[in-house]
């Protein structure tokens, strides 16, 4: 088996591009020019600066994942790539190997990234900010981005060196349990969000908090609308026409 | 005033472009739009107060394939120099005139979904070419339609921003008078509605079990605590 050879530099502007990966995302083959793009300073390294036409074919063909999980792909299909060139035989090619890890890796990170870090940060940040906190919206992109660019880079880097193995480690990583403990956790501190504005309007009202309670099967009401798939904008229209008409009445 | 446009309109675009095409470090969550807008355009309290209204209530919207969730974004930045256009015309400003502007900046939002589709479509038109350019070994044209990409977004971005704060002074100029008396009158239930409404809508969406217990403990929780204190 030939040891990877492509220098480090390359392995790192190939991650920058990957910041670009939805720079042209369109409808019909989705993330595949942001695909080639990352891979393009890795393939010239191996093939030279004129690339053949069927390694830049085989590499603009449909193309979808998560955009953060796009790096673990394209680490491993450069080193797949390499060692094509080289002439070993491989259990799969880069093509194949690319095709069918591109859902499974694009469920993980939807769970993961979308699903879970984002809330959890949005709403850490937003607990600072109804304090007064200035300085919230730098704690959102410290607690996002932390593990953000942590798995971009990480993951190309880490994706090339251990090319297929690296599917075995975000297995072993257990993301998707993760994701669910990083729910819940946002979960409870939306519980915290919502006393704390119900405990403020009783504040304002001269009530005690106690009656913040009745706030409670209001917001509960609110989400069983939510998942009978009642829009957000429907529930602001909803709530704000009642508010401005019992302003108006009484 | 004009400086002020500008500024926004960069933001549009800057921000605009984390939002899918660019690194997507989440500076383009209204928490974090909205208060760098109002910061730049020298009203940093409305913009925070934007951000704080808007963050919850489409973060459950998952941008995954093809979906393409309402444009909070703009809606974020539109609303904050709609907070700066009511102050210069109208000498409206507070709470009440923040919340006017993202009640208009809401619906108008609705602009940035078709001009995200018609961006993703032009897109479409690269990636016909791009395969062309693989077919003849053109490794540099690949790269220069995938670029081009990023245009498609930002302009996306900016009309967007632009169909916000222009339709919103529209609306506002005429309708701000008239209103800002009443929604002055709700007092805080209309600035917290939003933040529950998106929480709301955030816990039908996290999907987990036990989300309601949890829910449910954390806030009877909290309030027996500050009760006791």
């Amino acid at each position: 088996m030939s040891a990877p050879r492509l220098p480090l530099s390359t392995l790192m502007h190939g991650c920058m591009r990957s910041v670009l990966q939805q720079g042209s995302w369109n409808f019909e083959r989705m993330q595949n020019l942001g695909f080639i793009y990352q891979l393009l300073p890795g393939l010239r390294r191996l093939y030279g600066p004129t690339l053949p036409a069927e390694v830049l074919q085989r590499h603009t063909e449909y193309f979808n994942t998560h955009p953060y999980m796009a790096s673990w792909v394209a680490g491993t299909v450069l080193r797949l790539e390499e060692k094509q060139l080289a002439g070993e035989t491989l259990p799969m090619d880069a093509a194949t190997f690319r095709s069918m890890v591109m859902a499974p890796y694009a469920a993980m990170g939807d769970a993961l990234f979308w699903g879970a870090l984002r809330p959890l940060a949005a709403v850490v940040a937003l607990l600072l900010a109804i304090q007064g906190v200035l300085w919230a919206p730098l704690m959102l992109l410290m607690i996002y981005n932390l593990p953000h660019l942590a798995c971009r880079c990480g993951g190309w880097l880490f994706s090339y060196r251990q090319e297929l193995a690296s599917a075995e480690l975000l297995q072993r990583l257990r993301l998707p349990d993760v994701a669910i403990r990083l729910k819940e956790l946002t979960i409870i501190l939306l519980g915290i969000l919502c006393a704390l504005l119900a405990a403020r309007g009783c504040a304002h009202q001269e009530i005690a908090p106690s009656w913040g309670l009745a706030l409670l099967p209001v917001v509960l009401i609110f989400t069983w609308m939510a998942r009978r798939g009642v829009s957000s904008f429907v529930l602001v229209v909803m709530t704000t026409a009642s508010l401005l008409g019992v302003a108006l009445v009484f | 005033m004009v400086a002020s446009y500008l500024t926004t309109g960069a933001l549009a675009v800057f921000l605009g472009l984390d939002r899918v095409a660019v690194l997507q470090c989440m500076a383009s969550r209204p928490l974090v739009a909205a208060p760098l807008t109002g910061w730049l355009l020298g009203v940093p309290m409305a913009g925070f107060e934007v951000g704080i209204l808007l963050e919850l209530l489409w973060l459950g919207r998952l941008p995954v394939g093809a979906v393409i969730p309402p444009d909070d974004t703009q809606v974020a930045i539109g609303a904050t120099a709609l907070a700066l256009t009511m102050e210069r015309l109208l000498g409206l400003h507070g709470m009440p005139a923040v919340i006017l502007c993202v009640l208009v900046a809401i619906p108008l939002g609705k602009v940035g979904q078709y001009a995200d589709t018609r961006a993703r479509q032009a897109n479409n038109r690269l990636a016909h070419l791009a395969v062309a350019a693989a077919s003849a070994g053109d490794s540099n044209r690949i790269e220069r339609l995938h670029l081009r990409g990023l245009g498609h977004f930002a302009l996306a971005a900016l009309f967007t921003c632009t169909g916000i704060v222009a339709g919103g002074t529209l609306l506002l100029y005429p309708l701000a008078p008239l209103l800002i008396g009443t929604v002055s009158e709700t007092g805080l239930a209309l600035q917290y509605s939003f933040t529950m409404i998106g929480a709301a809508v955030l816990l039908g969406t996290l999907n987990v079990n036990r989300g309601f217990f949890l829910f449910g403990a954390a806030f009877v929780a909290t309030l027996l605590v500050i009760g006791l204190r």
